[in-house]
């Protein structure tokens, strides 16, 4: 059930025109409610609205009340026609400005977080500057990395590691789904990994790694 | 069909309202076990399909929330399923969820797992590190009778836990622990009021949020508090407690006196330069602070920084202020007031970082030592008129990318030579008007930092030790630090009648 919540909560996304940050922080917020909080407490599809919305501002990229009801509503009912104004649409309005602060109480107003986007974006440049300029043409290793991370917000990666290490990880399986090489790996003292983040290991890579594929496997099951 | 219903019926009508009664709800029994069996269950499956993937660590890399269908179709719990998985990975569960389910599995403790006490302590328990700025310092003076029954544990010592619980029962977060007092100014968003804490008898700034319903609490209330809650700092303004009603929020801070300001009014525009220079430091201290965790505040402004009898000058009004990401287009243009703003930001520029604060540093600067603001334009052209005229009109190199800039070449300004600074600040000595020019640069980048202008040999005077103070240490502890008398103060009764604001009685 949480996985659908997300996939709809990306969707309204997508559609209210919010950046990746912002959807990033709606991500966090959102599992950060739900480790202190269970499913059965609060109702899922209210808070990810919610954070939806808390997220605009945290990250100046504000959307309006109105146009959080209208687009949750239409991608939770698809079948039905759009909501109309009248109390129904008041009542989701009120709904999401009160459940809003009490996101925040829930949180004790942290909601304030340094996301592994600007990092991965650092470390592509980096990439970019070391790779034959062909090859970095031929493989989409900065699409392929940028969808990598937007997935990785289903799970809660994003709360249990540093955001440094979860963009080294995030390059390192995109180079190997690509099968890409850092020029000169084998010859180099450090590991490019090392360069980017010097208290990171493999094993912390392996691990994240390891978890973003988990969460792709649970993603099918439950589909 | 059905989910859809759910979300309705479920979601929008009965729970349309959620109280804090809801935050403290205790959670039965039940759903933790729940909780146990679905771990369980996940356990069961890793193991089974452990072939899927070849990274060893992958089993514990599910959320317990992610398993409700798994917990739906099937309780079985295989022999070898180990509750010690979770501590494989604390951090998954670590919040209270993780410690239930150890206490559990010994069952002689239930007992105490379950009782009221222990769920609200849990939920207190994840909030201590945030609330530390939340609640009353640590030197607060609670009534005596108040601390005797509330506050003393059996131990004789406070645990954190318990105090935090024992500040919420005192009246921390409740309206009724405030007295309103008069109104000290009204923003755009909020009211503040001064206050007096009925707990503590000490005086306190009352920001007064309206809530209006149409959008939800104000985005920059939001930034202000979760960007407060993380800076603690002897020159920032510390935020008490957080009190929330139907109709408000109200965010509880410390109270200091007046703001530089009211200062620079009530001593007549002179200041004495050793207040000018503490006053400077201790601005220059807060920022490099805020710098380093990577805020920026974007709207310094005497107004902004309140000072107190002692002399200590805090950084307040963080409602603009903003956690430094990768610079996007998304930055409001408006931001700094215009007196303080520097030249980039009038001319459109939205990439920027903190030596946007700088600028202002350097206009407040020389406003204290000559009794007058730098740049006291009322429009944008009008502005940099202003700052062309005494820094020079900027060429190419000064300013990349100024020829093509439209805002720019459509004043069309006329070509200013640059005027020594001497002239224009005639009370600095030559190591303030070092200072004073590394702040005021077109270049952005080439601006000095809140960090390094510290160094300034300006500052030699306050002596070495007050680059080694802890962060949460005020500058007059140091002995030998003392704020002077200023030339220019007069008794306050005269103060209120001669106030002929930004009349310099040096020009």
């Amino acid at each position: 059930m949480p996985i659908p919540v997300k996939l709809k909560g990306k969707q309204k996304g997508l559609r209210l025109r919010l950046k990746s940050v912002p959807l990033a922080t709606a991500c966090i917020v959102y599992h950060r409610f739900f480790k202190e909080y269970t499913l059965q407490q609060y109702d899922p599809y209210l808070i990810a609205s919610t954070t939806l919305y808390i997220a605009g501002k945290v990250e100046e990229n504000q959307v309006t009340l109105r146009d959080v009801v209208n687009v949750c509503y239409r991608t939770l009912h698809r079948s039905k026609p759009p909501l109309e104004m009248g109390d129904m649409f008041f009542a989701l309005k009120e709904t999401i400005a009160k459940c809003e602060l009490f996101v925040l109480r829930a949180l004790q107003f942290r909601v304030v977080y340094n996301h592994p986007h600007r990092y991965l974006l650092h470390y592509l440049t980096f990439i970019k500057e070391w790779m034959e300029p062909y090859k970095w043409d031929e493989l989409p290793l900065a699409r392929t990395s940028w969808a990598l991370l937007r997935d990785s917000y289903h799970s809660t990666l994003c709360l249990q590691y540093k955001p440094q290490h979860i963009a080294v990880a995030i390059l390192y399986m995109t180079l190997e789904s690509h099968g890409a090489d850092i020029p000169f790996e084998d010859t180099a003292v450090t590991p490019w990994w090392k360069v980017f983040a010097e208290d990171i290991t493999l094993d912390i890579i392996k691990q994240i790694v390891g978890e973003l594929i988990n969460t792709y496997d649970l993603e099918m099951i439950s589909s | 069909m059905d989910k859809m219903h759910q979300f309705e019926s479920r979601s929008f009508r009965q729970r349309k309202v959620l109280t804090l009664q809801k935050l403290e709800k205790k959670k039965p029994f039940s759903r933790s076990l729940s909780l146990i069996s679905r771990i369980r269950n996940l356990w069961s499956r890793s193991d089974s399909s452990s072939q899927r993937s070849p990274v060893p660590t992958t089993n514990i890399a599910v959320t317990p929330p992610k398993l409700k269908e798994e917990h739906d179709k099937n309780h079985t719990l295989p022999r070898n399923a180990r509750l010690g998985i979770v501590h494989e990975n604390p951090r998954i569960l670590s919040d209270g969820e993780s410690e239930e389910i150890s206490i559990t599995s010994t069952p002689g403790s239930r007992e105490d797992v379950v009782s009221a006490v222990r769920m609200r302590n849990r939920q207190r328990r994840y909030s201590q590190e945030a609330n530390k700025r939340l609640s009353l310092p640590a030197d607060m003076r609670l009534p005596s009778h108040r601390s005797r029954t509330n506050l003393s544990s059996p131990e004789g010592q406070l645990s954190r836990r318990s105090r935090r619980k024992s500040l919420s029962e005192i009246g921390f977060g409740k309206i009724e622990s405030y007295t309103k007092l008069d109104k000290l100014g009204e923003g755009t968003y909020a009211t503040v009021f001064k206050g007096k804490s009925r707990l503590t008898d000490n005086l306190v700034a009352l920001k007064e949020i309206r809530l209006e319903h149409e959008e939800g609490a104000p985005c920059t209330a939001i930034r202000e508090v979760s960007l407060l809650r993380d800076l603690k700092h002897a020159n920032i303004v510390t935020l008490h407690d957080i009190i929330h009603t139907e109709k408000s929020l109200t965010l509880v801070f410390e109270y200091l006196d007046r703001d530089l300001k009211q200062y620079m009014d009530d001593c007549g525009n002179i200041m004495s330069m050793n207040n000018v220079k503490l006053f400077l430091f201790q601005l220059l201290r807060g920022l490099a602070y805020c710098h380093k965790k990577q805020v920026l505040h974007r709207d310094l402004k005497p107004q902004n920084l309140l000072i107190n009898e002692r002399g200590e000058l805090k950084l307040a009004d963080f409602g603009l202020a903003r956690a430094k990401s990768i610079p996007t287009k998304t930055y409001s243009n408006e931001v700094v007031t215009l007196w303080y703003r520097p030249p980039d930001v009038l001319l459109g520029s939205t990439e920027y970082s903190t030596p946007i604060d700088m600028w202002g540093v350097g206009c407040i600067f020389y406003e204290m030592a000559c009794g007058r603001p730098l740049f006291p334009g009322s429009t944008v052209e009008d502005e940099l008129h202003y700052i062309f005229k005494i820094l020079g009109t900027p060429n190419e190199t000064q300013f990349p990318g100024l020829s093509k800039n439209e805002d720019y070449l459509s004043y069309n300004f006329p070509f200013y030579k640059p005027e020594p600074l001497i002239n224009v600040a005639p009370r600095l000595d030559g190591d303030g008007l070092d200072l004073l020019s590394k702040h005021l640069l077109y270049t952005a980048n080439k601006r000095c930092s809140a960090a390094e202008a510290m160094k300034y040999p300006f500052f030699n005077s306050l002596g070495p030790s007050v680059h080694r103070l802890p962060d949460t240490v005020s500058i007059f502890t140091l002995p030998g630090i003392i704020l002077h008398k200023d030339p220019g103060m007069r008794s306050s009764s005269l103060s209120s009648t001669g106030k002929i604001r930004r009349q310099s009685m040096l020009f």
